[in-house]
């Protein structure tokens, strides 16, 4: 370990809280493209925090605080209630009641609501961005199952990223190929989505830009909910997911063979 | 006809959003469940006292925070009498063991345990910061201690952490979801 990996390691968890300089980020992120003994310490301190986190958002919350508290609130008022008080709340309960009703015949009768909504808790929100898009576009909407010709694939991509689906597919093993690509909207926000299929199975690469709030430091992440394993990762401006049905270990292999090509690309095209 | 409940709904749509990550919070804080619920009704109340000069839009989780960190000073300092007296460790020990698969369940219960073993300092910053993402300069705040101090906090509080979990985070995986043997290192390969 030489000074510059030491000075990397007093300013790591600043860097994943986010806390640096931009000049000092920009270092502690040169010296971590380089450093893999560096970028293996930055992960083990996000995996760290995520459990730290996610130890701490297990702790149970009484079940009767928040009405227990909403009566010590209530009691504080002096004045007597009026007596439309009780209409008010006979009403008020009764819009409650519809909303629930039509909320939840909407989410049942969209299974892509009802899947995100499982994975609520058990998977990180950012990851959930990846998915909500997998489900989308490769799962629940029709696609040809016929490989598009490159040359319509470069097309939907636009100048962007059109380069990059050769740069992948170079990276796919076994009967993996890209059947589609193309740029999508979904949940309010904008999708670079590549298809792939093999074995009977669909993969989504998925690419979409991070906003400031969102996270996936320190290397990989990866989670599975009801049939679908996520993997996701942070590359320069981007969220990046592989998601699929594969089983994690495989999962994982994938998103393992494409991240290094998908973090070359974004680096040479970013800003 | 809405002359008085208003208010009050307004209160309760405001704060009660935060309820979970203020108890949580100060269950870690306190490390007993039934004082944690004692000191969040009274954050509670005191914010409600103050809600008339709370300002819409401003950040209502920062303020009720701030109120949970002074009430918690103040119950430190016996400025003021809990109802509740009785010890009830055992209590939160006993509803935290819920169903949840073994591993998993007692991976969090070491980390927790960790966690608890941090003076107490440390531990409310490394909370804040890590769990509850405020920013340095919003915890400096929330604690009444220049950004100085919450900086030298942290990084104590995380090294003594990192030290209690080390063997714990290389034998689990990479988060409680993961299968624990499958860790291909994507960072390694980045700059072929």
């Amino acid at each position: 370990m030489n000074t510059a990996c030491e000075t990397t390691r007093g300013h790591l968890d600043a860097y994943l809280s986010r806390e640096l300089p931009e000049e000092t980020r920009l270092e502690v992120q040169r010296h971590l493209e380089i450093c893999p003994q560096c970028a293996a310490e930055l992960e083990t301190r996000a995996r760290v925090r995520t459990q730290l986190q996610a130890a701490v958002r297990a702790t149970p919350v009484p079940v009767h605080l928040e009405a227990k508290i909403r009566r010590a609130v209530r009691r504080t008022e002096n004045a007597p209630r009026p007596r439309t008080g009780l209409w008010a709340v006979a009403a008020a309960a009764l819009v409650i009641v519809c909303v629930a009703l039509v909320n939840w015949l909407r989410i049942e009768s969209n299974p892509e609501e009802a899947i995100l909504r499982k994975t609520s808790g058990r998977l990180a929100v950012v990851l959930n961005v990846g998915l909500r898009d997998h489900l989308h576009c490769a799962v629940f909407r029709k696609y040809s199952k016929q490989p598009e010709a490159a040359r319509q694939m470069a097309a939907d991509l636009g100048p962007g990223f059109a380069d990059l689906a050769p740069l992948l597919q170079a990276k796919l093993t076994g009967d993996f190929r890209i059947v589609q690509a193309h740029h999508c909207d979904a949940g309010g926000r904008r999708y670079t989505h590549f298809i792939i299929t093999g074995g009977g199975k669909i993969v989504s690469l998925v690419l979409t830009r991070r906003r400031p709030n969102e996270r996936l430091t320190g290397g990989i992440h990866q989670a599975g909910v009801d049939r679908f394993q996520v993997v996701g990762f942070e590359s320069h401006d981007y969220l990046a997911y592989v998601i699929s049905d594969l089983d994690a270990q495989q999962n994982l292999q994938l998103a393992a063979n494409l991240a290094p090509t998908v973090r070359e690309y974004l680096a040479a095209h970013a800003g | 006809m809405f002359s008085k409940l208003p208010q009050t709904g307004d209160f309760e749509k405001a704060a009660l959003p935060h309820l979970n990550e203020l108890y949580r919070t100060a269950a870690r804080l306190l490390g007993d469940g039934a004082t944690a619920e004692d000191v969040v009704q009274e954050t509670y109340l005191q914010a409600w006292k103050s809600f008339a000069r709370f300002q819409p839009g401003t950040n209502c989780r920062a303020w009720l925070f701030k109120i949970l960190t002074n009430t918690i000073h103040h119950y430190r300092r016996g400025w003021f009498n809990l109802r509740r007296v009785k010890d009830s460790e055992e209590i939160l020990e006993h509803t935290a063991t819920g169903a949840a698969p073994i591993p998993e369940r007692m991976a969090q219960q070491e980390i927790l345990r960790a966690l608890g073993r941090l003076p107490s300092d440390y531990r409310a910053a490394v909370l804040l910061a890590d769990v509850e993402e405020f920013s340095y300069k919003e915890i400096a705040g929330l604690l009444g201690v220049p950004i100085g101090t919450v900086m030298s906090r942290l990084s104590r509080g995380r090294k003594l952490l990192r030290e209690q979990l080390g063997e714990l985070a290389q034998s689990y995986g990479i988060d409680p979801d993961a299968t624990p043997d499958s860790k291909p290192d994507l960072t390694k390969e980045g700059g072929a």
